[in-house]
């Protein structure tokens, strides 16, 4: 019992290093931390901050070129084992980030984001310019991102929240949800997994939306301007305001809002196609009751 | 007609209705031999749950999980050259696919089961079966490759067992997608809608698999 | 709405080590302890697997399992200790079958009203089927999702229906609705 008590005591004290060093405006930060977390903070300073977890046989290595930061760990041991990481960085430092079994983490970047994991969730708040957020078993989030944001996952969902730029996203199972998105570009993928959208359609957008197994869901603001293709094999249509086909095949028909001018494309081939109003489709959201009927809704059925 | 203390009946048994309300369910029990019976299901239901017991899986998961997280991994690199087909090629790939003896031939050939019935479509079967053909060799020889290579690095170990799954899953909600979307094809092989959709998927199966092999190549 | 505060749910599984011997476990495991960290995974692999197989199915609950496990070792730095580790464990196992349901669940995403699911669920009179508690496991596995998520925490794994509801995401009331559509249904499978 003693011994154990003993034992307790020593492996209790984790290693902690902090450090501070200055670094240049235009400075990238490439950290690469295989298993653990990394959390991105910013500040108005020109210096990097780093604070690590880690154990006791592991060591931070910070190296500090002309136009990179280099932050990585190693052990004595050969590979370190888990790190976990807090840095704060300059809101206009881009930042390079990957990981394996890592969760990640960056709120407040005013500059390029690039993250990377295999197994963890990315969250990103934030990020101006060129986003490029990646997972293959997590989820990815983004929020108050402006940019072109290029967005992968396999196992998981995807999600967006009050961003500015263009949208590409993917997954393979998982939804994927865009709420409070301004973008005239937006190209949603997945193939087990439902898609929402809701946010701008400006005229001459482009916006594409397309599932295999799940719904696809939209709100339409009243004065869009958009030529609509709706296209599905096996589910149900379903608008709440009335629309006019203007050509039809079996599995694929059109209509037009206004002056057509922007282009949406909604494809799902096991499942339904929902069109709203904004209000609408975040009511809808919440419960999960039967479509809804106006008297007036166009709901052509599918074979 | 509905006795709404019916549904007030769990709230009591777990002690969460205020005094009044209890009091008054009490009340209503005195002369409600249905709510009694069911109070009386109600309480064995949650007694009996309580009681189940836990049980831990027949195999032992620990070495998946000791080689899951103890994996020694750098970060994945980007690398390994882009394969992509456009969706002309890989439509005449599709199509080409279908076009050989109406389809069904190529779906027998594989498994001798009659195509309503495939849900899988194993990489091996695509390989095999659309080899012969020249407008489909291409996607066919890629995904050959990109298979190979992720068995490689499954044998080599420089992929987790946790992440294999991740891919296996994903790998078979794509083929399952592919077979369903073939078999639509087939039924009605001049929709547009159903063409691009059938090569848009096999395109995502394309960078699944690229994917995959950027990760087994560069964590060592 | 008044009391936020929850008690830590109690658990009836089987815990070999003393409360001493795990919290040490546990930071060795915090630390890097490959070999602590498997102590901790004989004590509570039964409980997570069991609420994998209850929540989800047979199927998948070997690999949730082997998630939950592994994220609980990514995690376990962030374990403050204010609480037991297996109601830490507990709650983060639930997390992990939530986010896997969503990927699965496209399929139950179609499910009829909850009523017309519930009556499905076969009383003992089913033929074949003579274990009283594989009737019971099995009938749990049949109640339509939100109804057995909450009759699994509120009644198996002890939880209190706040803390359903914030791990569900749902409000307290339909917990209690939930948790009482499930015990009805289940009532059928009660020997008469």
């Amino acid at each position: 019992m003693l011994f154990t008590l003993a034992a307790v005591a020593t492996f209790l004290v984790t290693q902690q290093t902090d450090t501070q060093l200055p670094v240049r405006p235009g400075t990238r930060l490439e950290l690469s931390n295989p298993h653990g977390s990394i959390v991105v903070r910013t500040w108005a300073q020109s210096a990097v901050r780093v604070h690590a977890e880690h154990s006791e046989g592991d060591q931070v290595q910070i190296t500090s070129g002309s136009a990179v930061l280099t932050i990585g760990a190693s052990s004595r041991h050969g590979m370190s084992e888990e790190v976990n990481y807090t840095i704060t960085v300059p809101r206009s430092m881009p930042l390079n980030l990957s990981g394996v079994h890592t969760d990640i983490d960056i709120d407040g970047s005013e500059a390029a984001v690039s993250a990377q994991t295999v197994n963890g969730d990315v969250k990103c708040r934030g990020g101006k310019g060129q986003i490029s957020l990646q997972s293959v078993s997590g989820s990815v989030a983004l929020q108050a991102t402006d940019g072109r944001m290029d967005v992968h996952t396999v196992s998981d969902e995807i999600r967006f929240t009050d961003v500015q730029g263009e949208i590409s996203a993917e997954t393979v199972s998982g939804d994927v949800t865009l709420e409070g998105v301004k973008s005239s570009d937006v190209e949603v993928s997945t193939v087990s997994g439902n898609v929402l959208y809701n946010g701008t359609l400006l005229d001459n957008g482009r916006y594409r939306f397309s599932t295999h197994n799940g719904d696809v869901a939209i709100a339409i603001p009243d004065k869009a301007n958009a030529a609509v293709s709706v296209s599905t094999f096996n589910g149900d249509f379903n608008s709440s305001f009335p629309v006019s086909v203007t050509g039809s095949t079996k599995q694929r028909f059109n209509f037009t809002l206004g002056s057509g001018s922007a282009r949406i494309e909604l494809a799902t081939f096991n499942g339904d196609i929902k069109l709203r109003r904004p209000g609408q489709l975040r009511d809808e959201d919440e419960d999960d009751h039967d479509h809804e009927h106006d008297h007036d809704h166009h709901d052509h059925e599918r074979q | 007609m509905t006795d709404h203390w019916a549904d007030r009946l769990s709230e009591y048994v777990d002690g969460e209705l205020r005094l009044q309300d209890a009091q008054a369910l009490e009340a209503h029990l005195a002369s409600c031999p249905t709510c009694k019976a069911v109070l009386v299901d109600l309480r064995r239901v949650s007694a009996r749950a309580r009681a189940l017991d836990d049980t831990p899986p027949v195999a032992d998961l620990w070495p998946g999980i000791a080689r899951a997280i103890g994996v020694v991994a750098a970060a994945p690199a980007r690398s390994g050259r882009r394969l992509t087909f456009s969706v002309p090629q890989l439509l005449a790939a599709s199509i080409t696919l279908i076009a050989v003896s109406g389809g069904a031939v190529w779906f027998t050939t594989h498994r001798g089961v009659p195509p309503t019935v495939i849900e899988h479509v194993p990489t091996a079967a695509v390989m095999g079966a659309t080899a012969s053909w020249t407008g489909a060799a291409p996607y066919a020889a890629a995904i050959a490759e990109l298979d190979s290579a992720l068995q490689e690095g499954r044998k080599a170990g420089r992929l987790d067992t946790a992440t294999i799954g991740v891919l296996e899953r994903n790998l078979t909600i794509i083929d399952s997608a592919i077979a369903q979307a073939q078999r639509a094809v087939l039924a009605d092989p001049g929709s547009a809608y159903l063409n691009q959709h059938l090569a848009e998927t096999m395109q995502r199966k394309l960078e699944l698999l690229r994917g995959a092999t950027s990760l087994a190549a560069s964590r060592t | 709405m008044g009391n936020t505060a929850y008690t830590a749910p109690t658990f009836s599984g089987d815990t070999t080590t003393t409360a001493e011997a795990e919290a040490a476990d546990v930071a060795l495991a915090a630390s890097g302890d490959g070999r602590a960290f498997e102590r901790l995974y004989r004590a509570h692999v039964a409980r997570v697997h069991s609420l994998v197989r209850r929540m989800i199915n047979a199927d998948v609950a070997d690999d949730v399992t082997q998630d939950v496990f592994i994220r609980a070792w990514t995690k376990l730095s962030t374990f403050r200790g204010e609480a037991a580790f297996g109601t830490w464990l507990h709650r983060l196992a639930v997390n992990v079958i939530l986010g896997r349901r969503t990927v699965l669940g496209t399929e139950r995403a179609r499910l009829t009203s909850s009523d017309v699911a519930l009556e499905q669920v076969p009383g003992r009179d089913a033929p074949g089927r003579n274990e009283l508690t594989i009737d019971f496991e099995a009938a749990i596995e049949r109640l339509p999702d939100g109804a057995r998520d909450v009759f699994v925490l509120h009644d198996i794994a002890g939880y209190k229906h706040e803390e359903i509801a914030m791990l569900l995401g749902i409000v307290p009331g339909t917990s209690k609705s939930q948790l009482h559509h499930a015990r009805m249904a289940l009532r059928r499978q009660l020997d008469r």
